[in-house]
């Protein structure tokens, strides 16, 4: 559920315009991070996070994001990158508003680099499998977080310009449904990801950041 | 999600429409306008003459039916959750955040569905930080040979008993399943890469310019554009 679902039109300017300035000014900084090289292979990644969204897990349209595993597999900068690609992609089909691709970017995105430094952090003392499962549940709270605070000031912009919320909003109501969703979305993604590295450390081990580090090159 | 992105991308590569004929880049400044005006505006009159053009928009493109729905109903069960929490015993409130990201649904579906993924992506990349535009084609390209590769893998582990089993397993196996994948996209991506050096890839895919060709058709997004803006100034601040 860490994919933020929101259309245009529910947004106050101020909170998309700002999140997309400040997404263009992390993917400026990202491309210094990141290795041309492996241009392609980011590419391949974020078809794959598309091919994983596009199998529905239950109703409105709940779906895996795979953040986590793609942002450990190309680090924090790519994954970031990949992710606004994706959110981009989405957006044309109607997932997600496109003035809310910045916001979609930033959830997202979250659970990518959290879940690689994370890992960096617990690969060193835990198998691949549980140490990619962790970071990732530790991104999808993270991104969770960020996702409803959003989704609250969203509620929280009055309709119009000039008008002031007069009924307060019902967060009770998208609370709800929300956490609910949250929860099944957080021990789905650590599941998946759980099984990812523990087919990658059996397959192709150099494809996991600290097989890596230990001498191999992917 | 993504059988739509295919059905989409099939009908704006065929099409014979003057949209289909038309530059992505007016294309592109018809919609952003479309969609400004849409998700801005203080006037519900206003909002429901841009809603009518998106549908006209959309209707004018021949896009299929379903298909145009499809796209364009997709943010209506989150949309439906969040009209409940805001609902505030008037008709106007609902009305109001119904409209708007329908009419950029609309607008979106009409755009995409007139202009081949290629046509979009290359104006933009050429805002976007480097890697983050090659990223879009590259993605583009990957995503169907991807998504014919997953269908063939669900398949199998449909035929292998992969989906049966408590529900831990089934996921911890969709995970592997997932991890052949990110396999398979690491050795096609390296083959990609080689065949992008020996091409003469110099780090940077720029995409046709074929976007900004005019052509007589412009003259139709020249209309609606200034159909849209009359409207907005005249009908900005009617109730």
């Amino acid at each position: 559920m860490s994919h933020l679902h929101l259309p245009d039109g529910v947004l106050p300017p101020w909170i998309w315009i700002g999140a997309l300035l400040l997404v263009l000014g992390i993917l400026a900084l990202a491309g210094r991070a990141i290795d041309s090289r492996r241009v392609a292979y980011q590419g391949a990644l974020a078809a794959m996070m598309l091919a994983a969204m596009a199998v529905p897990l239950g109703p409105v349209d709940f779906h895996l994001s795979l953040a986590g595993p793609v942002g450990v597999l190309l680090g924090a900068a790519a994954g970031f990158q990949v992710v606004f690609v994706v959110s981009l992609i989405l957006a044309f089909i109607g997932h997600g508003g496109l003035t809310a691709v910045g916001l979609n970017t930033l959830v997202l995105g979250l659970a990518a680099a959290t879940a690689s430094v994370v890992y960096g952090a617990l690969a060193r003392r835990l198998a691949p499998a549980p140490a990619l499962a962790l970071a990732t549940a530790t991104g999808q709270i993270l991104s969770g977080l960020l996702w409803f605070g959003v989704v609250t000031l969203a509620l929280r912009a009055p309709v119009f310009p000039a008008s002031l919320a007069a009924h307060p909003p019902r967060l009770e109501v998208v609370s709800a449904v929300v956490i609910a969703l949250w929860i099944l979305g957080l021990l789905i993604e650590t599941v998946v990801a759980y099984g990812v590295a523990r087919f990658l450390a059996r397959v192709h081990p150099a494809l996991l950041p600290a097989t890596r580090l230990s001498g191999e090159s992917a | 999600m993504t059988s739509l992105l295919a059905r989409i991308d099939h009908h704006a590569s065929i099409g014979s429409t003057p949209w289909h004929r038309a530059s992505a880049l007016g294309k592109l400044v018809v919609a952003a306008g479309v969609i400004g005006i849409a998700i801005t505006s203080p006037s519900l009159m206003l909002l429901l003459v841009v809603h009518g053009i998106a549908w006209l928009l959309v209707a004018s493109s021949r896009l299929p039916a379903r298909v145009a729905l499809l796209a364009a109903t997709y943010p209506l069960p989150f949309l439906g959750l969040f009209l409940l929490a805001r609902w505030d015993g008037t008709a106007v409130t609902p009305l109001v955040l119904l409209l708007r990201p329908l009419t950029a649904s609309l607008v979106v579906a009409w755009l995409v569905g007139t202009t081949p993924y290629p046509d979009l992506f290359a104006p933009l990349s050429r805002i976007l930080p480097r890697q983050t535009g090659d990223g879009l084609f590259l993605t583009y390209r990957a995503l169907f040979a991807l998504l014919s590769r997953s269908e063939r893998l669900s398949q199998s582990m449909r035929l292998r008993g992969g989906f049966s089993g408590s529900m831990r397993r089934r996921l911890s196996l969709a995970g592997e399943a997932m991890g052949t994948l990110a396999v398979h996209s690491f050795d096609r991506s390296q083959n990609l890469y080689a065949s992008m050096l020996l091409r003469g890839h110099s780090g940077r895919i720029c995409g046709c310019r074929h976007f900004a060709h005019r052509s007589s058709a412009d003259l139709l997004s020249l209309a609606v554009a200034a159909v849209v803006a009359t409207s907005a100034v005249l009908l900005w601040r009617v109730a």
